[in-house]
């Protein structure tokens, strides 16, 4: 049951932080072993979501710190991300395409604990005080690191852009 | 107002979390600020696209392994949960106690000589035991001597005072 409810969304969370397809797998496998060994001691009164994805969020920081994952490269947008979105077809506007492309690359820039509370915002759709209670920080600085995240990836697309435009 | 200063509050006025006040300083201040209207601009086409990625399906194969997980978890834990049961600890105490002795005669360079103390030893014993089996046997032949003449005693007791003839 956990699986099922849980896999694809840990998978994801995974994939969004690594950048990389077979890492996210790795990853989620690990997830998944730490959860049914960490059961016990989960308390039935709080959230099991956000309990979760605490236990997500501080496996993908540890595993990034030791293994310096920024040197490595992400998988190309379109390798798993287009079959996985109809709405990626040739109607959806070529801009918007080019955009997510550029963001995803760009994900790479930022330090592991700016991108992570990215992706619970911006990509998860997580609210900040939820975001603030998985980081277990002020709700003050988790809306700081998302200014900053959005600024950085905002100026990495508009450099992108720029480079695009010389060409 | 700074550019610097406008930025912290971008992603608040993105996610309309500003007071009136706030909210018309950044409006105003991005009517007069080319560079900082763009990169609001650039933000929006930020969020857009990160809130449109898309979810990727698991793929077979790791989702057989994540299903296979608890079943091989609680083979896992039977022996694991096996040794720290309270109940054993003075037992595993006593063998830990055991094995330190004999890793510490066993790997010992001096091991001849602790095995001659050891003979020594317990001949030293057997002939201790030897010599208390020795007393406790003429303490015996003592205990039935000490029995014959008491009853030999016993036998010539006249309670009466009577002549023996």
């Amino acid at each position: 049951m956990l699986v099922n409810a849980y896999s694809k969304r840990i998978f994801n969370m995974a994939y969004q932080f690594t950048g990389t397809y077979q890492e996210a797998e790795d990853m989620t496998q690990e997830i998944f072993l730490k959860l049914y060994t960490s059961l016990t001691k989960y308390d039935f009164e709080k959230n099991f979501d956000a309990w979760l994805l605490t236990l997500t969020r501080n496996y993908l920081i540890d595993n990034y710190r030791k293994t310096k994952w920024e040197k490595k490269t992400r998988d190309d947008f379109n390798e798993h991300y287009l079959r996985a979105d109809l709405s990626f077809s040739p109607e959806a506007g070529i801009v918007a395409k080019e955009n997510r492309r550029f963001i995803w690359k760009g994900l790479n820039q930022l330090s592991s604990e700016v991108r992570m509370t990215v992706i619970l915002r911006d990509i998860q759709g997580k609210k900040y005080d939820e975001i603030a209670e998985i980081m277990d920080l002020p709700l003050g600085t988790i809306k700081s690191r998302v200014n900053r995240g959005r600024i950085q990836l905002a100026k990495i697309l508009r450099q992108e852009k720029e480079k695009k435009d010389v060409m | 107002m700074s550019c610097e200063t406008i930025e912290e509050l971008l992603s608040p006025y993105l996610d309309d979390e500003l007071s009136p006040e706030e909210k018309k300083t950044v409006e105003d201040h991005l009517e007069s600020c080319p560079s900082c209207s763009e990169l609001l601009s650039f933000m929006r086409d930020t969020r857009a696209s990160l809130a449109d990625f898309p979810e990727i399906e698991l793929s077979e194969s790791l989702l057989g392994r994540i299903h296979a997980f608890p079943s091989q978890r609680k083979k896992f834990r039977f022996s694991l949960d096996f040794f720290p049961r309270p109940s054993l600890q003075p037992l595993l105490a006593a063998a830990t106690i055991v094995m330190v002795m004999f890793s510490l005669y066993y790997f010992n360079p001096n091991k001849s000589s602790i095995n001659k103390t050891i003979n020594r030893q317990v001949n030293l014993g057997y002939s201790q035991m030897e010599k208390l089996y020795a007393k406790a046997e003429s303490f015996s032949d003592n205990l039935g001597a000490y029995k014959n003449n008491l009853l030999i005693s016993l036998k010539n007791i006249n309670p009466f005072g009577g002549n023996e003839d």
